[in-house]
């Protein structure tokens, strides 16, 4: 038996039951004889350059699967219930969502809050671990940032419906007006938000557009119709490949992600001084900015691994979004899962250890007061639940992924929902205390969100490819995956 | 040289290593309009090209500077020059408050102002590239192209096609306008 060599290693494994998420030790592939330990291949199959844009191309090719028209019809249902929510909240006024007072801030602030956070995971994804040179990233970033944009675009409707009368929303905008002009308030974190936000929405967009550009260009190479390989060349801005655009496009990259990472702590460290720079007790804390950023990050990764979790099996991508793709995800979701257990921790020490009666009472009214059901589906699904990945074996099972990753999204929610309700509704006075729920119409708005969320992904998967060709080319041996000339005339 | 409609000339390779390898030959040569088409960047490709670090950066370091003038200026005569407010006490210059949006301002500007700025430049620092609608190469496949542009100063369809050849290449063949023909 000859001693196996990386390249026989690559071309061998054929899918996840060949990964094992350790490196493998290679007897006498070293340089002088030894043995080599190297990493497990990225892309199972013994894939061919060829294979990869067959395989990811092909589904914006060919007519959709009934299983998509199933999935697209769903989300069309459920946007149906934000279309009509919507409506009937601009035409009746928001009388029929649950803020009053004292709850001043209700469902639209925790979905705006959940929204984004959902989005800065897609960012940490492109953009971080490109710069930590994470080289799993390339299966799913594409995806992720795809992600990112649409929960963007479901969180940036809810600061607008909250609003009241959005037909002001330009208001939030320093726009020449004939009001003096008056401007807005740039002490205000609101004001600040409106920035992030928007800042946000457009890096992101460029930055998943710029990363697209190459593989357009393939989708058009594949093309045969002259208007789709018309379209998907003006889409791709005539890329041809070249080395030296390619020069010059790296840079760009690089710089793309090394603004976006910065900027994913700002816009959700300005959405926490929407609460901190308040002076309601259960806002007013100097851990918000880093407790919002890691919950962000946390919930992000759970809606990845959950999209993910769908993709890979019903595009059959699982080539690329391997078992050790999920596993590392995982990994991150238990750390950050951690981390937000201790700052939740954090907030009950500092309520006792600041000695503020105020504060003290809201943390006791937060998990045993009326609310404390909502505080324990949140401690229970991001503190607790992801322990269960200190187990390689429940790592690397796809449905306990699953399933995990829906409970942490479900917590997330939750925990939104603690910090922003439970600090209002008993506030200094008691005869202003009050309690909140969600009326008909918030929950349309909520479901609706998704609706639009999972539409918009549904649209992206079939016109868009899903993964970074270009990047997954760039991570696979060469050896295996390339073309062997002599099938080619010469 | 006559005048022809020839574009230049492409030749194939399969694995990266022999492009870049064929690439350092052509640098070194007497032709200088060559590009090599990859499906993905190419690792060391600059110096196998005889190219420098883009110069990207530097014009990103400008639009930053922009960025954080522009949204720093702004707050400003916002707040202290065109309706100056005192807000719950606050300074009528309140710079503290101007750092979270000058900051959005300088990532916009130097994040999208670069991609731009990369992508214009990968259409103007360059030679003339084969027409990709006309031009099939493959390579935003599996292909390592070689092209040497019609524009090199040195083009001469019959030695460049035959050095081509003898780099290893394969496919090579010159390209018209209308898309090609085998040499």
């Amino acid at each position: 038996m000859t001693s196996p060599t990386r390249e026989s290693l690559y071309a061998t494994v054929m899918d996840d039951r060949g990964l094992t998420g350790r490196p493998v030790v290679l007897e006498g592939a070293g340089p002088y004889g030894g043995a080599e330990e190297v990493p497990e291949p990225l892309v199972t199959g013994g894939k061919k350059y060829t294979d990869v844009d067959q395989d990811i191309c092909g589904h914006t090719e060919r007519f959709p699967t009934r299983r998509w028209w199933i999935a697209f019809a769903v989300a069309l249902f459920f946007l149906s219930f934000l279309v009509i929510g919507l409506a009937t909240l601009f035409y009746a006024g928001m009388g029929v969502a649950g803020v009053n007072s004292p709850v001043g801030w209700g469902s639209f602030i925790i979905n705006f809050v959940f929204w984004i956070g959902i989005g800065h995971a897609g960012t940490l994804i492109s953009a971080v671990l490109f710069l930590f040179r994470q080289r799993w990233r390339t299966g799913i970033n594409r995806a992720a940032e795809a992600m990112t944009l649409f929960a963007v675009a479901c969180a940036g409707i809810f600061p607008l419906i909250h609003l009241g009368r959005i037909w002001f929303a330009y208001w939030l905008v320093p726009v020449p007006n004939d009001r003096g002009p008056l401007w807005v308030n740039f002490n205000s974190a609101l004001a600040w938000d409106i920035f992030a936000i928007s800042t946000y929405g457009l890096v992101s967009l460029t930055f998943w557009y710029v990363g697209l550009l190459p593989d357009l260009a393939t989708v058009r190479d594949r093309a045969t119709h002259p208007w789709r390989r018309r379209l998907y060349n003006a889409l791709a801005l005539g890329w041809n490949g070249s080395s030296r655009a390619w020069r010059h496009y790296e840079a760009a990259y690089l710089i793309l992600a090394g603004f976006a990472t910065p900027l994913v702590f700002s816009v959700h460290t300005i959405v926490s001084f929407d609460f901190a720079t308040s002076v309601i007790p259960g806002w007013h804390t100097t851990i918000f900015p880093p407790y919002f950023v890691i919950g962000a990050i946390f919930s992000g990764f759970a809606m990845v691994i959950t999209l993910m979790s769908i993709m890979r099996s019903v595009f059959n991508l699982k080539n690329y979004i391997t078992i050790n793709h999920m596993e590392a995800m995982a990994k991150v979701l238990m750390l950050t899962g951690m981390l937000v257990g201790f700052a939740y921790s954090t907030e009950f020490f500092m309520a006792w250890y600041s000695g503020s009666e105020w504060e003290g009472f809201v943390f006791q009214n937060r998990a045993f007061g009326p609310y404390a059901w909502a505080y324990a589906i949140m401690f229970t699904c991001n503190a607790v639940v992801p322990q269960l990945f200190w187990s390689k074996r429940l790592r690397r099972n796809p449905v306990v992924l699953f399933v995990v990753a829906i409970l942490v999204n479900v917590g997330m929610w939750f925990e939104r929902y603690v910090i922003v309700v439970t600090s209002l509704h008993r506030d200094y006075l008691p005869s202003s205390w009050g309690m909140y729920s969600l009326t008909l119409w918030d929950w349309s708005i909520l479901l609706g969100s998704f609706g639009l969320f999972f539409t918009l992904f549904l649209l992206f998967v079939r016109f868009l490819p899903v993964i970074a060709i270009s990047e997954v080319k760039g991570v696979m041996d060469p050896r295996v995956a390339r073309t062997v000339p002599s099938e080619v005339t010469r | 040289m006559k005048r022809t409609s020839t574009r230049g000339v492409l030749g194939s390779f399969f694995e990266p290593g022999e492009a870049l390898a064929a690439v350092e030959k052509v640098r070194d040569s007497e032709w200088t309009h060559f590009d090599l088409l990859t499906p993905f960047p190419l690792h060391g490709i600059e110096e196998a090209m005889g190219q420098t670090r883009s110069w990207v950066p530097r014009v990103t370091a400008v639009l930053a500077l922009l960025g954080i003038g522009l949204g720093f200026g702004f707050q400003a005569f916002v707040m202290a020059v065109d309706w100056p407010l005192t807000f719950g006490g606050k300074p009528l210059f309140p710079w503290p408050s101007f750092m979270p949006v000058t900051f959005e301002a300088m990532v916009f500007f130097a994040a999208i102002g670069s991609a731009v700025v990369a992508i214009v430049a990968g259409k103007r620092d360059t030679v003339p590239q084969p027409p990709p609608l006309e031009v099939p190469t493959g390579a935003t496949v599996d292909r390592f192209v070689l092209w040497i542009s019609a524009t090199d100063p040195r083009f001469d369809a019959a030695r460049v096609t035959a050095f081509v050849r003898a780099l290893g290449a394969a496919d090579v063949r010159l390209v018209d306008g209308k898309g090609g023909r085998d040499a």
